[in-house]
C-alpha cells in the first residue's frame, strides 16, 4: 500500500477527490438497495450533514460557537422556495448556488461586528439571531407565506433515471432515489471543498487562532478577516443545507428553523466528533435515523411512546447525550475508538 | 394628570418597565454566573422554569401561592448548586466552548424534561393580587396591584443582591473570589464553595423570575426563552461584567420592545434586540458599562 501514501503526500487534492468519489459511488450504489423511506431519510441526513460540517469547521477549527446556523438555513430555504416558485425551470445547482450565496451574505452581515467578540458573546449573539428568524418570517406573510410557509415542486427523477425502475411503485421509488442521489452528490461536493479547506492556508491559520490568537497575529494572520471568513463559510454551508432540505421536502415552514434546530445541529456535530469530516457524516446519519434511535430507547426503557414522557423522549435523549459526550468523550464518536484503545492500554499496564 | 397617566406613551412605559424588570433580573443572573465562573449560562431560563414548575405546579393542587413561591426558589438554589458541581466543575480549565456546549445541552434536556414530567395543562397560575387595572377619571391606567407586585418583587430582589454584594462579608468574599481566585484562596477564602454559591444564587433568582412571569399566565416550559435572549442582549450591551449595566440594559430592552410591539409589530421585537446588540457591539465591543481591560497572554 506504499503507493497510496505516496499519492496522498504528492497529490493531496487528487487523492482527496479520489477518496470522496469512491465513497460517493459506494453511497450511490447503496441507495439502489434502499426502500423509498430509507432514501428519504438518507437524503435529509445528507442535507443536515452539510450544515453540520460547516458548523464543525467553525467550532472545531476556528473555535467560535454559533447557535445561529438554523437562521442561515432559513435564509437558504426561503431563497430557494421563493426563487423556485418564480423561475421553475432553473437547474437545481443554480438554485443551490444562489441559496449558498445568500446564506454567506447573511453570515457576513452578522459576522462583521460579531467576530470581534470572543466565545460566549458570539454564541449569544447568534442565538439572538436565530431566535428572531421565526417571528421575522411570520411578519412578512406575503413573501414567506406566514406560518403555513411555502411549497414548491418536488425533485422529480428525469426520464432516463425513472426508466431504470419497474413495478407498481416505480415512480415513487425513482423519485425518492433520485432525491437521495442528488443530495449525496451535493454533499460530496461540499465535503470535498471542506476537506481542502481544512488543509488550506486559511485552515491552518484558523487552527492557530483557535489555539493561540496572539501567536497567530504575530505570525501575520489577520484575525478579524480570518474569523469573519470562517463564519461566512459556515453560514454558506448552512444556506446550502437549508436549500437542499427545502428542495427535498418540497416545502418550507418557519417553525422548522427555530432555535431547537440550532441546538440539534450542535448536538449532532458534538456526537459525531468536532472538527472532522467523518464526524459530520456520522452526525447526518444520526439525524437520518434519530427516530429509530428513539424508538430503540423506547423499547429498552419500556416508555410508552404515546405518553407525554415518550413524546418528549427525543429531546431528553439528545440533551443527555450532548452533555455526556462533552463531559466524557469530547471528541465524539470519531474520537471514541482511540479513547477506548488508550483506556484499555492503561488498564492492561496497571495489572 | 389623568391624560398623562392614561396616555398611550405612559401605557407603554408601564408595560415596558414590567417586562424590563424581569429581563433585568435574568440579566443580573447571567452576570453573577459570568463573573464568578466565566460561563454564559444558556440554560438560565430553562433552569428557572424547571424550578418554577416544581413549586408552582402545586398551586393547582390547592397549595398556598407563597409556599409555592418559596418552594420554587429553594428548588432553584438546589438545582443551581448541583449544576455547578456536576456539570460545570469538571470543565474548569477546558476550552471555553465546552461549558457553552454543555449548558446548551442542559437547555435542550430541561425543555424536553419539563413537558415530559408535567404534561401541559394550560392552567393559569392564579395571582395573589387583583389584576383589575386602576382607573383615573374614568380612563384605564395600565397598572394593577398585580403589575405593581411583579415590578416590586423584581426590583426588591435586585436591591437585596446589590446590598449583599456591597455590604456583607459574604458578598465581599464572592467578589474577591471572582476577581482574583488564587489570591483569595491564599487569604483563606474557600473559593470553590463561593463559585457554587454564585450558581445557587443566580439559579434561585432565575426561579423567582420564572414565578413572576408565570403568575397570572399559563405555566409553560418556554416562558423564559424570549426573556433569556433579551436578558443576554441586555447583559452583553452593558458588558457581561457589570451588574448595574445589565439592570439598566434590561429595563431599556424591555421598554424598546414594548414600544416596537405597540407602534410597529410584535414579530419585529426580537429582531430589534439583535439590531441594538449589533450596533452597540460595533461601537463598543466590550460593553458600555465596562472599562476596557487588556487580556493577559
Amino acid at each position: 500500500m506504499k503507493w497510496l501514501t505516496t499519492l496522498r503526500d504528492a497529490r493531496p487534492t487528487t487523492s482527496r477527490a479520489l477518496g470522496i468519489t469512491l465513497l460517493t459511488l459506494l453511497a450511490l450504489l447503496i441507495t439502489f438497495r434502499l426502500s423509498a423511506l430509507d432514501d428519504a431519510k438518507l437524503a435529509s441526513g445528507a442535507a443536515i450533514a452539510i450544515v453540520v460540517v460547516g458548523l464543525s469547521w467553525l467550532i472545531g477549527w476556528s473555535g467560535q460557537v454559533s447557535l445561529g446556523n438554523s437562521g442561515f438555513m432559513a435564509v437558504g430555504a426561503y431563497v430557494t422556495a421563493i426563487w423556485a416558485n418564480h423561475h421553475a425551470t432553473t437547474p437545481i445547482f443554480v438554485t443551490l448556488l444562489l441559496a449558498t450565496g445568500c446564506g454567506a451574505l447573511s453570515g457576513l452581515v452578522l459576522a462583521l461586528p460579531s467576530t470581534r467578540l470572543r466565545g460566549p458573546y458570539l454564541a449569544g449573539m447568534t442565538l439572538a439571531f436565530s431566535f428572531a428568524v421565526v417571528p421575522l418570517a411570520l411578519n412578512f406573510p406575503s413573501v414567506t407565506g406566514a406560518s403555513s410557509g411555502l411549497t414548491l415542486n418536488f425533485l422529480n427523477a428525469p426520464s432516463w433515471f425513472a426508466g431504470l425502475f419497474t413495478g407498481p411503485q416505480a415512480t415513487v421509488n425513482a423519485n425518492a432515489q433520485w432525491s437521495a442521489d442528488v443530495a449525496i452528490v451535493v454533499a460530496a461536493v461540499a465535503f470535498f471543498f471542506m476537506a481542502n479547506l481544512f488543509h488550506s492556508r486559511t485552515g491552518r491559520a484558523m487552527r492557530l487562532i483557535r489555539d493561540n490568537d496572539v501567536a497567530a497575529e504575530l505570525t501575520g494572520v489577520n484575525l478579524p478577516r480570518t474569523r469573519t471568513l470562517a463564519f461566512v463559510i459556515s453560514a454558506a454551508y448552512a444556506g446550502l443545507g437549508g436549500s437542499l432540505l427545502t428542495l427535498l421536502n418540497g416545502s418550507v415552514t418557519p417553525q422548522t428553523y427555530s432555535i431547537a434546530l440550532s441546538i440539534l445541529l450542535l448536538t449532532l456535530m458534538v456526537l459525531g466528533g468536532i472538527g472532522t469530516l467523518s464526524g459530520a457524516v456520522l452526525g447526518g446519519l444520526i439525524y437520518s435515523y434519530s427516530d429509530n434511535l428513539v424508538s430503540l430507547v423506547n423499547k429498552v426503557t419500556g416508555v410508552n411512546p404515546a405518553s407525554t414522557f415518550g413524546a418528549n423522549l427525543k429531546g431528553i435523549v439528545f440533551g443527555a447525550l450532548l452533555i455526556l459526550t462533552m463531559l466524557l468523550a469530547p471528541r465524539g464518536l470519531v474520537g471514541l475508538g482511540s479513547q477506548l484503545v488508550r483506556l484499555f492500554a492503561q488498564l492492561r499496564n496497571r495489572t | 394628570m389623568s391624560t398623562l397617566l392614561t396616555s398611550r406613551i405612559m401605557t407603554d412605559v408601564f408595560g415596558g418597565i414590567t417586562s424590563g424588570a424581569v429581563i433585568a433580573l435574568v440579566a443580573l443572573c447571567l452576570v453573577i454566573v459570568w463573573k464568578s465562573t466565566n460561563v454564559l449560562n444558556f440554560a438560565q431560563g430553562a433552569m428557572g422554569m424547571f424550578a418554577t414548575f416544581v413549586g408552582m405546579n402545586l398551586v393547582f393542587h390547592d397549595t398556598n401561592y407563597w409556599l409555592c413561591l418559596v418552594l420554587s426558589v429553594a428548588t432553584g438554589l438546589v438545582v443551581g448548586g448541583l449544576t455547578e458541581r456536576v456539570l460545570i466543575r469538571p470543565l474548569y480549565g477546558k476550552p471555553e466552548i465546552n461549558p457553552i456546549v454543555v449548558m446548551v445541552g442542559f437547555l435542550g434536556l430541561l425543555e424536553a424534561l419539563v413537558p415530559a414530567i408535567w404534561a401541559s395543562s394550560f392552567n393559569t397560575v392564579p395571582s395573589p393580587f387583583s389584576q383589575v387595572y386602576f382607573q383615573s377619571h374614568g380612563n384605564t391606567v395600565l397598572l394593577s396591584p398585580f403589575v405593581l407586585y411583579q415590578i416590586a418583587l423584581a426590583l426588591g430582589v435586585m436591591l437585596v443582591v446589590a446590598l449583599l454584594f456591597q455590604y456583607t462579608t459574604l458578598g465581599l468574599k464572592m467578589r474577591a473570589a471572582a476577581l482574583a481566585p488564587e489570591v483569595s484562596r491564599l487569604l483563606g477564602v474557600r473559593v470553590n464553595r463561593l463559585l457554587t454559591l454564585g450558581w445557587m444564587l443566580s439559579s434561585g433568582i432565575g426561579a423567582l423570575a420564572g414565578v413572576i412571569v408565570s403568575t397570572g399566565h399559563t405555566l409553560d416550559a418556554t416562558n423564559l426563552d424570549g426573556i433569556f435572549v433579551s436578558a443576554f442582549i441586555a447583559a452583553a450591551v452593558g458588558g457581561l461584567e457589570s451588574p448595574l449595566g445589565a439592570v439598566i440594559g434590561g429595563l431599556l430592552i424591555g421598554l424598546a420592545q414594548q414600544f416596537i410591539l405597540n407602534y410597529w409589530s410584535a414579530n419585529l421585537a426580537p429582531l430589534a434586540g439583535v439590531i441594538v446588540l449589533l450596533i452597540s457591539l460595533a461601537i463598543k465591543p466590550q460593553g458600555i458599562f465596562t472599562r476596557t481591560v487588556t487580556r493577559r497572554v
